[in-house]
């Protein structure tokens, strides 16, 4: 894999709109083609290289192009908005819609994301090592499907509407999340291995998604039923997959864990399950 | 023609295979003794086709750390006909015999880029849940996607993968153990079995793996199929005129193999002829067949030993 090496230099207060950093957009260029590459900040229009170093080598095919940001972009959006394949690695935070609609390949952000991560995404992985603020994986404004594939995994805390609308895909928190978690979902699954926040699943359809509570839950909403408490099976995957695939072990802890099943949301006539580990910390 | 392989006479001859579809599936339970029941169950009744709805037997057992959920997990393989004749004789024997055995779970044993096709298993069973069925979905987007259903039943939940693969498969493979007496050929037999249950993708679908009553086509009486292979019964080798019972046996034992291909068959015959021939008494080894005119697969002794 090929490295493209971006290191931000006087970056402007005003945020800096770089759908660009993406490897479907610079494979196939030249370094000059990259520094030249138009990002937005305001009502100007401006090039890549006048808030980037610019270095490294590019790749013919988005699959092979690694994209390195070497320093924190807090004011930076879009990083990795669109990608359909290859590997960006921030080594900072970075600014909001970081990985959203991304279709394929990895994005890794060391420090935290702002509002809108993996909004909309239909596939590949999206990990955060910190926190990430509001409307993570979810859906835009009027859009009726969040997420319909792929995974994001925060390791840290989460802000409100995470996962609002999903449809399809996977969301993994392991600190807290704010309240109206999985508001309106209808399919896919979130993981909260902190505790989640009062209003979650509101208004959720169902469809085969749930929200699974590993570290407790403030309050349920009256509109969902207690089930009843069982260990279910098709959990230990699930585990399996969060200790496997995505190296996190303190899902081990929770294969053998009994469950509380809750269903609703029955304001909107839905079948969405939350289930609430025994063990977690209610 | 023979020849002699651990100073056992080896007829130079081969076993007929048929061209059917098999399947695998991994059942898992909480622990070996409900996972090994509901494989018991599954595979019953179910020794040969001759008046059986499928064949089946018990592949192996798998260990917690290679299933997918993590539990103790037997693997039994399933041969139809047809996948017609695949699909609903599994669907009968999950529904009937895995489905209603406390704390088990299904999951497909032959990967869909190993399959010829894949069958809907899922599709049909789903609809015991009586509209409370789960569709699970697994990796969308990320991972190698998965789907499952989850029936509710009145002990919990019973989990299901979807789809199952199935491939074109051998059938048919078998060997004849020849020998001394009834204990020496039993032992022969049983250690064939023993060494067979380490080849994958094969099973021995009659009990315990043998058959001590190998059965030919057609009878002297017109409303039945099949009747004993009478030039393999001992105790009547002097006045059956055709009798190919060699000197000195006195009990035959046929293993019969069934497998996902004629690789995995070849090796599985190959291991256990080889352990037959370490007991003491074995005299002759040798293989049915219907002179190539009946099944596609020619599963030679000799090549098999070779091939091994």
């Amino acid at each position: 894999m090929k490295e493209l090496w971006l290191t931000p230099k006087g970056l402007p207060s005003i945020p800096v709109e770089a759908e660009v950093i993406c490897p479907d957009v610079v494979a196939g260029r030249t370094l000059k083609d990259v520094k030249g590459l138009k990002v937005y900040v305001g009502n100007e229009t401006h090039s890549l290289g006048e808030f980037f170093e610019v270095e490294g080598k590019l790749a013919e095919q988005a699959a092979d192009q690694m994209i390195v940001v070497d320093g924190t972009c807090q004011t930076v959006k879009y990083i990795g908005a669109k990608m359909s394949a290859g590997s960006i690695h921030v080594k900072g935070c970075a600014g909001m819609h970081a990985g959203s609609q991304m279709s394929g390949g990895e994005m890794l952000v060391e420090g935290n994301t702002r509002d809108w991560a993996g909004a909309e995404m239909s596939g590949g992985l999206l990990r955060i090592m910190d926190d990430s603020r509001n409307m993570t994986g979810a859906a835009y404004r009027g859009s009726p499907e969040g997420m319909t594939g792929g995974c994001i995994v925060v390791e840290g805390d989460a802000g409100v509407e995470l996962g609002s609308f999903m449809r399809r895909g996977m969301i993994v928190v392991t600190g807290d999340v704010a309240p109206f978690c999985g508001a309106h979902m209808n399919g896919g699954e979130i993981f909260i291995m902190g505790k989640a926040a009062r209003r979650l699943g509101a208004e959720a359809k169902g469809n085969g998604g749930f929200i699974a509570c590993l570290g407790g839950v403030d309050e349920i909403l009256p509109t969902y039923v207690h089930e009843t408490t069982y260990k279910p099976t098709f959990m230990k995957l699930y585990m399996r997959q969060l200790r496997d695939a995505l190296g996190l072990e303190a899902a081990a802890k929770f294969l053998e864990a009994p469950f509380r099943r809750y269903v609703g949301d029955l304001a909107v006539g839905g079948n969405c399950e939350i289930l609430v580990a025994e063990n977690g910390a209610d | 023609m023979s020849f002699e392989y651990n100073g056992v006479e080896i007829e130079d001859t081969f076993a007929e295979g048929f061209a059917m579809w098999g399947t695998r599936i991994i059942i898992t339970a909480k622990n070996r003794k409900w996972a090994n029941i509901a494989a018991a169950e599954m595979t019953g009744f179910a020794t040969s086709v001759i008046a059986c709805d499928c064949e089946a037997g018990v592949e192996r057992e798998i260990p917690p750390e290679e299933t997918p959920d993590g539990r103790p997990g037997v693997a039994v393989m399933v041969f139809g006909f047809s996948k017609k004749r695949l699909s609903e004789p599994m669907l009968n024997r999950i529904g009937q015999c895995v489905l209603t055995c406390p704390t088990t779970a299904i999951f497909n044993g032959v990967p869909e880029e190993e399959a010829d096709d894949m069958l809907d298993v899922g599709a049909s069973l789903r609809f015991f849940g009586d509209g409370f069925q789960v569709k699970m979905r697994m990796g969308d987007g990320w991972q190698e996607r998965q789907r499952f259903w989850r029936i509710p039943v009145m002990e919990g939940e019973f989990l299901a993968e979807a789809k199952f693969g199935a491939k074109k498969a051998v059938a048919g493979g078998n060997f004849l153990i020849m020998g001394l007496d009834e204990d020496s050929t039993l032992e022969a037999s049983e250690r064939a079995v023993e060494a067979i249950l380490e080849v994958p993708g094969v099973i021995t679908p009659f009990p315990g793996g043998l058959c001590r009553s190998g059965s030919k086509v057609g009878s002297k009486y017109a409303f039945l199929r099949a009747s004993t292979n009478t030039p393999f019964c001992p105790a009547i080798k002097a006045s059956f005129p055709d009798s190919q019972v060699p000197e000195g046996v006195n009990s035959v034992i046929e293993v019969v193999l069934n497998g996902l291909d004629e690789a995995s068959v070849m090796k599985a015959m190959a291991v256990g002829i080889k352990a037959a021939t370490e007991v003491p008494g074995v005299k002759w080894i040798t293989a049915v067949n219907f002179g190539g005119k009946l099944g596609k697969f020619n599963l030679g002794l000799k090549e098999a030993l070779d091939g091994a």
